[in-house]
């Protein structure tokens, strides 16, 4: 288990956005979260991420109980967020929002390796190098977002939403640059409104509803639940 | 708004202009002029910055130029003083509204470069006065105009007058919170340009609160250059006036009309409590360790934090709605009866829009028809929201024509656009950030086609609440509504306008496929009221079932128009759209 959270809590004021959520992520692994909105999905991402802080129950990162720490030791931890809306920096180049993601030492040191892997991940971005990341594509935007999150050489990479405003094609091609993440063996938790890609490349779900997890299995036995397609899927077109 | 607070202000006028005569020591006269000169000074900066949120650091100016016009008038052609008032007063006003004729009109100019540019419309006017004959350098003495006899003593006589500015700055502060003005002057606020397009004439309410606070600013120049009796420029356009108003009303409360009068009282009664000799020190002490204890736990301000500890009126006292099924879709503002459906409501001919050279829409020609549920789709960067954009006026088209009922918009302001019956959402919602989620729908159906009085608006904005499954969140401020919600707070609004068009700008992204199911025929019931609907968005399972049109841009160019089933089997829309696994896949 590379994270194990227990009895999660977290809160807005008094009324809690999820509560008694207990979920592992295995090494190696690419674990989809789906739910309605509101369900509090990017609440729960947010929080092992490190931006929101945990009200009850712990958070373990490797056996490491990382609950407490300040959001900035998260990525050093070894987890990196690729956020809702991409957030770039975006009067900065490119380059210079990759050259942002590797700022621990130990990601610095392979800074120049993790900019060619990036390269071999999205081509189109060898040639943006130098523009402003404002100026991009929504597509090519989350690519950067994505590589960014990747520099930081985490253990646990969290994507918030990534097809999120793309038009079909490229969301079609940043699922495939998901699934070529995901070969390369790194572990991702992954919360998508596309169910149903969701569901095609994920090894694992968990439902979110309320506030607390209602389900967990394999994408397929998901998919022959009635009221997961009902509630996820809607009527068929 | 409440008569009771009027009646409460003027019989607080009546009570404290008895003061002079209770003969008083001159010393307490002079610090409660001192105190009412702050009021009003500080009012009146909040009138255009704390409401507008054009913070002006050239407060100065204009209360220098009120101070000038009475000491030249009063001082070296022997005016009579009280005559010089109102002129000192136009002075200022005609001062204000020559610079924000120039500077409202440029986008550029916001946030930070205003307050730069009115600071340096201050040293410009000091330089001027100092070295033209209005001055000349060596300072205007008034000792021999003779202060009128308003009350038993002179002190008494400043401070009267000093009391009819600060109540009637008071009352105007009042009036213009709770007048459409005040509405309008919050949204600028907020998000000027989603205020732009929902209808607010941004440049003249400006305008408008500049010119009443320059007024204002004026009257407190002209009555301070009799009390000090000889001005300088080095003292009368320093910065220190602009940074106490500022102070005080950030002390105080910016957006309530009587904080920073509660700012500048407690500022100044604290720097006068300690006036006696090594006491002025300390009372500079207190007052800086007020200051930082006050902006640390009371970033609002003083007044809206006491206020806020009543209970709130009426806390969430509706019903949830979730899936907005009750709610009737009303019908547009005003039907036009005779346009038949299928008629051509908007046409734009050869559109045109560029950035800096790149051309994000390249000369399109598009139809929208009475009635229709229109679908706009094409891969990122195609020029979608740029069409969008282009109708509702939030930028100008750089060629090409568009009418909407037969009248030419494209070079209109976008909120005589919004006036005309065109609506909007923007893609990344832009909401109001402090104004509640009532108050943001309210504000729409203010300031839009359907111009509602505010009462009335406020039904209205619990109609499309409810309509919009937001009834719950009513009370609440925007940035307690996650991304799905604030789209329908952005749908919500634009529809309170009661448009004839209304253009949605990915409002589903964000949904998963059963609540798009939802929201899917939530815009169905939009169009069978009444409303014409454009809609962009990628989701296709939302554009298949939705539209009866589909109209496909590639950089910024018409790739193909037709009905929906039709348009998705060409196979240059499949290429540069939809690549073929998505053909094979199905969704």
């Amino acid at each position: 288990m590379l994270l194990k959270v227990t009895d999660l809590e977290v809160a807005y004021g008094p009324a809690p956005a999820l509560w008694g959520v207990t979920l592992g992520v295995r090494q190696g692994e690419l674990l989809s979260v789906v739910g309605p909105n509101s369900a509090g999905k990017s609440t729960l991402i947010n929080t092992l991420a490190g931006l929101l802080r945990a009200r009850a129950g712990t958070i373990e990162l490797e056996g490491r109980d990382i609950t407490q720490l300040p959001a900035h030791r998260f990525c050093g931890a070894g987890i990196a967020l690729v956020p809702e809306g991409r957030r770039l920096f975006a009067t900065m180049s490119v380059l210079e929002n990759l050259e942002l993601g590797s700022l621990l030492p130990h990601a610095r040191a392979q800074r120049a390796a993790g900019l060619e892997h990036a390269m071999a991940l999205f081509p189109v971005l060898a040639q943006k190098l130098k523009a402003p990341a404002g100026s991009l594509s929504g597509g090519q935007q989350q690519m950067v977002a994505i590589a960014r999150a990747l520099m930081a050489r985490p253990k646990l990479l969290l994507l918030d939403e990534p097809s999120l405003g793309l038009s079909p094609l490229v969301v079609h091609d940043l699922f495939a640059a998901i699934r070529r993440i995901a070969a390369d063996g790194i572990t991702m938790l992954l919360v998508e409104q596309n169910v149903a890609t969701a569901l095609q490349i994920a090894q694992r779900v968990y439902v979110l509803e309320r506030g607390s997890i209602v389900a967990e299995g394999d994408p397929d036995a998901m998919l022959s639940r009635a009221e997961i397609r009902r509630a996820y899927l809607g009527s068929e077109p | 708004m409440k008569r009771s607070v009027i009646v409460a202000l003027l019989a607080g006028f009546a009570l404290l202009a008895g003061v002079p005569w209770l003969r008083l020591p001159a010393f307490y006269e002079s610090i409660l002029y001192l105190v009412l000169h702050w009021v009003l000074l500080a009012t009146s900066w909040n009138i255009l910055s704390g409401y507008s949120g054009y913070f002006s650091f050239g407060h100065g100016a204009f209360f220098g130029a009120g101070i000038y016009t009475t000491a030249v008038l009063a001082g070296k052609f022997d005016w009579p003083f009280l005559a010089t008032l109102p002129v000192s007063a136009a002075v200022a006003t005609a001062l204000g509204v020559a610079l924000g004729a120039v500077v409202f009109r440029a986008r550029s100019v916001r946030g930070e470069l205003f307050a730069l540019l009115t600071l340096a419309v201050t040293f410009v006017l000091a330089t001027i006065v100092l070295n033209t004959p209005i001055d000349g350098g060596p300072g205007i003495y008034l000792s021999a105009v003779p202060v009128p006899h308003l009350a038993p003593t002179q002190p008494g006589t400043f401070y009267l007058l000093a009391l009819v500015g600060a109540t009637g700055a008071l009352l105007i502060a009042y009036v213009v919170q709770q007048s459409r003005l005040g509405v309008g002057l919050f949204a600028i606020h907020d998000d000027e340009d989603a205020a732009e397009v929902m209808g607010v004439p941004t440049f003249r309410y400006k305008l408008a609160a500049l010119a009443i606070s320059c007024a204002l600013a004026g009257l407190a120049g002209g009555v301070h250059a009799l009390f000090i009796s000889y001005v300088t420029t080095g003292e009368v356009f320093s910065i220190n006036v602009p940074l106490t108003v500022i102070l005080m009303s950030v002390l105080g409360g910016t957006r309530h009309w009587a904080g920073p009068a509660v700012g500048a009282t407690v500022i100044t009664a604290l720097l006068y409590a300690f006036t006696k000799g090594d006491l002025a020190l300390a009372g500079k002490a207190t007052t800086g360790a007020v200051l930082i204890a006050s902006i640390l736990f009371m970033p609002q301000g003083i007044l809206p934090r006491l206020l806020s500890r009543r209970p709130a009126l009426a806390p969430g006292t509706a019903p949830a709605v979730v899936p907005s099924a009750d709610a009737a879709a009303p019908s547009p503002a005003s039907p036009s009866p005779t346009a038949a459906h299928g008629t051509t409501l908007l046409r734009a001919s050869a559109v045109g829009k560029s950035f800096f050279g790149v051309q994000a829409l390249a000369g399109v020609d598009i139809e929208i028809r009475r009635g229709e549920i229109l679908g706009l789709i094409g891969p990122n960067g195609s020029g979608k929201s740029t069409f969008i954009n282009v109708v509702s006026g939030h930028f100008p088209a750089t060629t090409g024509q568009i009418q909407f009922e037969g009248r030419e918009i494209a070079r209109l302001a976008a909120h005589r656009i919004a006036h005309a019956g065109i609506a909007r959402t923007y893609q990344i919602p832009r909401p109001f950030a402090h104004l509640s989620v009532r108050d943001n729908v309210a504000a729409a159906a203010m300031f839009g086609g359907a111009a509602l009085s505010s009462p009335k608006a406020r039904q209205e904005a619990d109609h499309w609440l409810a309509f919009a499954g937001l009834a719950d969140k009513a009370d609440a401020l925007p940035v307690a509504l996650n991304l799905h919600q604030r789209k329908f707070l952005e749908l919500a609004r634009a529809l309170a306008s009661r448009p004839r068009l209304v253009l949605l700008d990915e409002v589903l992204c964000g949904l998963n496929p059963s609540e798009i199911d939802d929201a899917v025929a939530l815009i169905r019931r939009i169009r069978d009221a009444g409303t014409t609907v454009v809609f962009v968005e990628h989701v296709m399972r939302a554009v298949m079932a939705l539209s009866d049109r589909l109209v496909v841009l590639n950089h910024g160019q018409l790739l193909a128009v037709g009905p929906a089933a039709d348009v998705m089997q060409r196979p240059d829309v499949v290429a540069a759209y939809l690549g073929t696994a998505h053909a094979a896949e199905g969704h």
